[in-house]
């Protein structure tokens, strides 16, 4: 059992994450029922992002869909065997 | 698929999903609230922009003009907006055209429309006006009208802290004017997130007309679609589709006007109108002195944001610690803001920053400002008003401050700038003194654009329904935006029409389903393709619809419902789809394109076969009853056949 890790620095705060997310989840595009949450300060180009316990990584699907369509490879299915990769990064 | 539409809504061709499902109907005058479904009207229209279109074409009677109560201000969301396409996000804002009189509409990203859709809705609809400053609250459902006067004569940025901080949920979505708009400046935009305008037809100016600061949404409801599985495998497709095409996404990442940090860059060469069209060509120095990626524009890129599910992400977030207007930052900064300073011949990178980010907070549109400002300044030189007129000051060629104060009487309708706020062909009225001939405008809109070099680009802003901007077809060659192919010269009259046209409709589209066109089919983007519109729609939406029943029915529809409504309610003929006249009667002085111009005789071949392919009468360029009722619209035929402006057009 991995988990997701987000490089702040390539994250464009565009929520696709947390909207692919819901979708997994249930199966309508529902971003209140997302493990995924993510709001954003326009003013200051700040994004908020966090991830909860009800994330599953996706379950059977070949890899988590917030990893699959995220387009600034900001997000990562950390694992046992990329662990050390995502600390280099 | 069969289609057959004769009444002013439609229950056939049935809609399955991705709509929210409701149509929000505010009175303001009244306060009454209530709601109607959305899935008639985009059963005819495909929704977004088309059922905007559809319901000002149905409900705005003739002789109304924008400030009257009976104007309506519509918000029309994408119907595939709330899902996970690709670059789903847009809004477009349809309502009597302050310009032109015509139809208005103005489209814009961020996360609002989402969020509108989440809370239940698909368009907001208001007519009326309010007796008070006030603001809307919408979520789940419901809607209230709440009091605004303690929002009153606050910036964008102002309006959206104190809702923020009054509220306390930092999800909620914000749509706001600034001072301009409440002021009832023309050329106001309406902002969502402070950063991104809905800034063409003077949307802002409407909405502060009808006293409305702003509207709040927060939705914590669902959008579902009506085939999940194929529609996750044509996204899946499109995602693919923008990875194949990493070069240019990550080009279009720094935003596009990164491009021409690249001194060589043949948009440099080709786009750009300088002193408000006395030259078309920018000297290398003052680009390489904005541009300069040390101490230019770039410099002060701090990184950039991405609207909602956008893989293009272009918004670059500008900032900076010391030199001139420091306490500014904020995303922002397009091709648009290179193109209106180099009208000033302004080539100071802070000046040009703070032009941007100030216009937003005022709630400015850019173009407008950068179009009609570059007018009096050019007034200012040639003695038409003297620095009594200004308050002082100095208006001359490259001077940022002036223009920078110049903004902020206009937002405010200080001294010069009450004369400005009522638009410039008012203006050039009370100026007179032959100063109408050098003020740049299409159909009564400030404009902005290049027209002697780009051909294509020339005619689809001059067509464009809206009165002028740029995208309603513009074309920078068949490959770069327009339909691929084999490339041509952007500078020669031929080919040029067909391309157009096919730009023209695929924004239809992408208008009616919320699909920015940065991720499709404009702008060099080219990830989407009307072919994915298509198996979207049908996996989405459930509709049995193909490319080209898209192509040449639903995009059809779109572009008459406007073309129609600025027939009924002005008298814009084939003249006022020509390029503006300075640009017709003075060539390009300097550069390599000197002796360009607008040729009139060149342009009017292009309009001939512009109008032939839309179906519409060549000579006048009116619509014909056989092109109106072969995409279901016998009513609009009948309605324009009832004011002689059909058949017998040529004669009006």
């Amino acid at each position: 059992m991995g988990h997701i890790a987000r490089n702040a620095a390539l994250c464009y705060g565009c929520k696709t994450c947390q909207l692919v997310c819901s979708f997994h989840q249930t199966g309508s595009f529902w971003p209140e029922r997302s493990s995924i949450q993510v709001s954003r300060n326009p003013q200051t180009g700040v994004i908020r992002w966090s991830i909860d316990k009800t994330c599953d990584q996706c379950g059977r699907e070949e890899q988590p869909l917030c990893v699959r369509y995220c387009s600034y490879n900001a997000l990562m299915n950390v694992t046992d065997e990329n662990q050390e990769e995502h600390e280099r990064e | 698929m069969r289609i057959k539409r004769n009444t002013n809504v439609s229950r056939e061709g049935k809609i399955r999903g991705a709509l929210a499902g409701k149509i929000l109907r505010i009175d303001l005058s009244t306060g009454k609230i209530w709601t109607e479904a959305s899935e008639p009207y985009a059963a005819r229209t495909l929704g977004g922009r088309g059922t905007n279109s559809l319901i000002l074409m149905n409900e705005i009677a003739i002789g109304t003009k924008w400030s009257d109560a009976e104007n309506l201000l519509c918000f029309g969301v994408g119907s595939l907006v709330g899902t996970a396409v690709p670059g789903a996000c847009r809004t477009d804002i349809s309502t009597i055209n302050v310009f032109s009189g015509g139809k208005g509409s103005a489209n814009v990203g961020g996360s609002w429309g989402a969020e509108l859709k989440y809370a239940g809705f698909d368009h907001i609809v208001i007519r009326g006006k309010a007796d008070r400053p006030i603001y809307l609250y919408i979520t789940d459902g419901r809607a209230e009208i709440r009091d605004a006067a303690w929002l009153w004569g606050k910036t964008t940025y102002e309006t959206e802290n104190l809702l923020r901080r009054e509220l306390g949920d930092e999800r909620i979505e914000i749509a706001a004017i600034g001072p301009a708009g409440e002021n009832r400046v023309r050329g106001s935009a309406i902002l969502i997130d402070t950063a991104k305008a809905a800034g063409g037809s003077g949307v802002g100016c409407v909405m502060g007309d009808k006293e409305l600061k702003a509207i709040v949404v927060r939705g914590h409801g669902k959008i579902d679609v009506f085939d999940p599985r194929g529609f996750m495998e044509a996204v899946a497709k499109t995602y693919r589709q923008c990875e194949a095409n990493r070069v240019k996404v990550q080009s279009m990442r720094q935003s596009g006007a990164a491009r021409f940090e690249n001194l060589d860059f043949e948009g440099w060469e080709t786009c750009m109108v300088i002193r408000n069209g006395q030259d078309d060509y920018w000297d290398r120095e003052k680009r390489a002195q904005l541009m300069n990626p040390e101490a230019g524009v770039p410099s002060m890129r701090r990184k950039v944001r991405a609207c909602f599910s956008c893989p293009t992400g272009c918004m670059p977030f500008m900032e900076k610690a010391q030199g001139k207007y420091r306490e500014m930052k904020g995303e922002g900064f397009w091709i648009n803001a290179l193109w209106s300073v180099a009208r000033f011949d302004i080539s100071d990178p802070e000046t040009a920053v703070a032009f941007w980010l100030l216009a937003n907070e005022l709630g400015l549109d850019t173009d407008y400002v950068a179009a009609g400002l570059a007018w009096v300044f050019e007034c200012y030189e040639k003695g038409l008003i003297n620095q009594k007129d200004t308050d002082g000051l100095e208006l001359t060629w490259g001077n940022g401050e002036a223009l920078i104060q110049l903004m902020r009487k206009l937002a405010h309708r200080e001294g010069i700038g009450n004369l400005l706020a009522d638009g410039m062909v008012e203006a050039a009225k009370k100026i007179g003194q032959g100063s109408g001939y050098y003020l740049i405008h299409l159909k009564g809109q400030p404009s902005i654009e290049p027209f002697r070099i780009p051909k294509g680009w020339g005619l689809g802003v001059s067509t464009s329904p809206v009165a002028g901007r740029h995208l309603r077809g513009a074309i920078r060659g068949p490959v770069h935006s327009g339909p691929g192919g084999t490339d041509y010269d952007i500078t020669h009259y031929s080919n040029q029409a067909k391309a157009v046209v096919w730009q023209a409709k695929t924004k239809e589209l992408e208008d009616n389903l919320g699909i920015c066109n940065y991720v499709g089919t404009w702008s060099g983007a080219h990830f989407l393709t009307p072919g994915n519109y298509a198996e979207l729609v049908r996996t989405a939406m459930g509709l049995p619809v193909t490319e080209e029943d898209l192509m040449d029915h639903y995009a059809v529809i779109g572009r008459n419902l406007e073309k129609a409504f600025n027939t009924l309610h002005t008298n814009l003929a084939r003249e006022d789809d020509l390029p503006p006249q300075r640009f017709r009667r003075e060539e390009i002085k300097t550069g390599s394109y000197k002796g360009f111009k607008a040729n009139e005789d060149q342009y009017n071949a292009m309009l001939d076969e512009f109008y032939e392919l839309w179906g519409w009468d060549k000579k006048s360029g009116m619509q014909t009853r056989e092109s109106l009722e072969k995409v279901g619209l016998k009513d609009v035929a009948d309605k324009l056949a009832g004011k002689g402006l059909i058949e017998k057009c040529d004669k009006r």
